[in-house]
């Protein structure tokens, strides 16, 4: 305990913590500034220019890329990849967060500890073991084979679906852990209560306890999206160049074309295309949420 | 199950029997041999303090949990084997357990529609319910918008639309303060005498009990302690248990003698208490005598009196509750009615104690 301090003290006091509480912000804020909106801005300054040695100030990059059919192909096969993967996260995720929701407290720790596994390793690593998995030789080849399905190894890998399959294995993680944290949050007495009054337990599930855990899904779906579209090294290597997606489109302008006002406006691009349907799709929930919680 | 009957219209209610139900959870008995017969249209109140396994007691009934052993039945009917929504008996959560998503008005429709009544015969319903709750103007809100007492009501008219055989009430005003309990204790009476239906409340509320259940089971350690009316568990308390924990009770350690056809009591603190029936316990002996505080009168000290001497008072509104010292130190209420002016004792006042004539004094073997 400190002696209670006289009038003039207190205000000091009281300054002094304000200042710290700016203080404890700014280190975080400064590497914001440095790290995120810095190289940002620069990446809107050189993609505003129409040659290589950004002289020559305009909006052609962005006029090139929207002009094009093949480029707004990228663009298009790149946000459709990302709705196919959340879709399958979402499939493969709920249940599996729904049954931690209900499982004893030892079987959840064998399940948090499966969820978060793929977080442990590096999503190189889990792309590279998904190649083993998936390859001509792979495990589920030889599997296929073995059992008789298939007469010859088929073409798994560098397929669309493959891509699909491994960004969602990969991704998974961000689909769960929120809508756990939802189900968690939902008081076990609605379910009771539903099923007493006589409720089954599908009608629960579809009239309580999805509606109520609808943030959860829908942050869970916002992550896996921006991550999924986003996601270089899985797209490219197990895709293995055969289906062009945004951001090794961004890494070829860059690195082999040496292009980077382009590279720079498609990467823009991309940005703002991930951003208005996040945003449209958040309003959007928003909006049912007023219907449904009132 | 036929549940098409409305509510108001005459219902047949149903008994519900517990006929030696044990339920065990790994290692610990949370209710042990319970035998209880709850009559059709009566309000039961079983009462004990936390973890005695009323509550347990409550989901079994209400087929939210399975007993180890024994059976329940409900009208008639061996319901072991059924779901909670097959069983006909409607619950209400001490957290209300409204559905947060859903507008009043949906949460009473809720159990309608899932046992696939048509529309209008469903709207019908939700009206009469919310005027029977007097919550006509809040159909359209959420249970957000409503206070402690109105999510109460929309709980209880969600539970009673579906027409439950038997309403369950599981600690139902632990929820409100103090004021608003008193009103909505009241309601819940109400509703329950117009409708008719067998009732079983659960709580650890005392004065809940006494003041709403027809009869109460005073439950201790997964065992009913003592069945019976209201005035039975106040004034002829069964066990120690039970005296202390129903009201308030004064133990006076004592040795119990016959004196030819009557009885009295050398109490240890010094004094004698006449006795013309002590009960339960009448073999002379050791024993402890409970008296409540209400029950025991100021008398002039004297030799034969209890004698003890006042610490304080407390002029709680309506009674004046005294304080005093026994003359081996342990302590006594008195509870006096405060009958105007300035009638209770000063501390440090000498005065002699004596039972109220009538008042009822029980006995148990030390």
């Amino acid at each position: 305990m400190t002696p209670a301090p006289v009038p003039g003290e207190a205000v000091v006091l009281r300054r002094s913590r304000l200042l710290q509480q700016w203080q404890l912000v700014l280190p975080l804020a400064l590497f914001f500034a440095a790290f995120v909106l810095g190289p940002l801005a620069l990446l809107g300054y050189v993609s505003l220019h129409a040659d290589v040695s950004l002289e020559e100030a305009s909006l052609t990059q962005y006029t090139k890329f929207l002009g094009d059919g093949f480029n707004l192909g990228v663009l298009g096969a790149t946000l459709w990849l990302g709705l196919k993967v959340t879709l399958l996260t979402l499939l493969i995720g709920y249940p599996l967060a729904y049954l931690y929701s209900v499982s004893t407290s030892r079987w959840q720790g064998v399940l948090m500890l499966l969820i978060v596994l793929p977080l442990l390793t590096s999503a190189v690593v889990r792309t590279f073991a998904w190649l083993v998995i998936l390859g001509r030789q792979g495990i589920v080849n030889e599997l296929l084979v073995a059992v008789g399905l298939f007469e010859m190894p088929a073409k798994l890998l560098y397929t669309p679906a493959a891509v699909v399959v491994a960004l969602a294995q990969i991704e998974l993680p961000l689909m769960v852990l929120p809508i756990i944290t939802v189900l968690a949050g939902i008081d076990p007495n609605l379910r009771q209560a539903s099923l007493s009054l006589g409720a089954g337990s599908w009608r629960t599930f579809l009239r309580v306890i999805l509606p109520l855990s609808a943030p959860g899904v829908l942050a869970g779906c916002l992550l896996v999206y921006a991550s999924s579209v986003s996601a270089f090294v899985t797209q490219t290597l197990v895709g293995g160049g055969q289906q062009m997606f945004m951001p090794f489109y961004i890494y070829q302008q860059a690195i082999q074309a040496n292009n980077y006002p382009f590279a720079a406006a498609i990467a823009m691009i991309l940005l703002a295309s991930v951003l208005a349907i996040v945003v449209t799709v958040n309003l959007l929930a928003r909006r049912m949420r007023g219907v449904v919680h009132g | 199950m036929q549940s098409e009957t409305p509510p108001n219209d005459d219902r047949s209610s149903s008994e519900v029997v517990l006929d030696r139900v044990t339920h065990r959870y790994g290692g610990f008995t949370a209710v042990q041999d319970i035998q209880l017969e709850i009559r059709a249209g009566e309000f039961l109140a079983l009462l004990g303090p936390s973890g005695c396994g009323k509550t347990t007691l409550l989901r079994i009934i209400a087929g939210l949990m399975r007993q180890s052993e024994g059976h329940v039945t409900i009208g008639g009917e061996i319901v072991d084997a059924l779901p909670p929504n097959e069983r006909g008996a409607g619950i209400v959560f001490q957290s209300y357990a409204l559905f947060p998503h859903m507008t009043v008005a949906a949460n009473i429709e809720y159990g309608l529609r899932a046992r696939g009544m048509p529309k209008a015969e469903r709207a019908g319903i939700v009206e009469r319910m919310l005027a029977l709750v007097r919550m006509r103007d809040h159909a359209a809100r959420y249970p957000r918008q409503l206070s402690g007492g109105q999510q109460q009501r929309v709980a209880l008219a969600r539970t009673l639309a579906v027409s439950p055989k038997v309403l369950l009430l599981d600690e139902p005003f632990g929820a409100l303060d103090k004021n608003l309990r008193l009103g909505m204790q009241i309601e819940v009476k109400r509703l329950q005498r117009e409708l008719g239906i067998t009732t079983v409340m659960v709580t650890h509320d005392q004065e809940e009990a006494l003041g709403m259940a027809d009869r109460i089971a005073v439950m201790s350690e997964g065992r009913i302690e003592q069945l019976g009316t209201p005035e039975q568990i106040y004034d002829r308390p069964r066990s120690l248990f039970v005296a202390h924990f129903v009201g308030t009770a004064n133990l006076f350690g004592g040795r119990l003698e016959r004196e030819g056809e009557r009885f009295a009591v050398q109490l240890a603190a010094g004094g004698r208490l006449q006795l013309d029936d002590p009960g339960p316990c009448s073999r002379p002996g050791q024993v402890s005598v409970s008296v409540r505080p209400e029950h025991l009168v100021f008398v002039p000290p004297a030799d034969g009196t209890i004698n003890a001497t006042v610490e304080f008072a407390l002029p709680l509104g309506p009674t004046v509750v005294h304080e005093l010292a026994l003359d081996n130190g342990d302590k006594v209420k008195v509870t006096l009615a405060r009958t105007g002016g300035h009638a209770w004792l000063a501390p440090g006042t000498r005065t002699g104690l004596a039972v109220a004539p009538g008042a009822p004094v029980a006995v148990f073997q030390a």
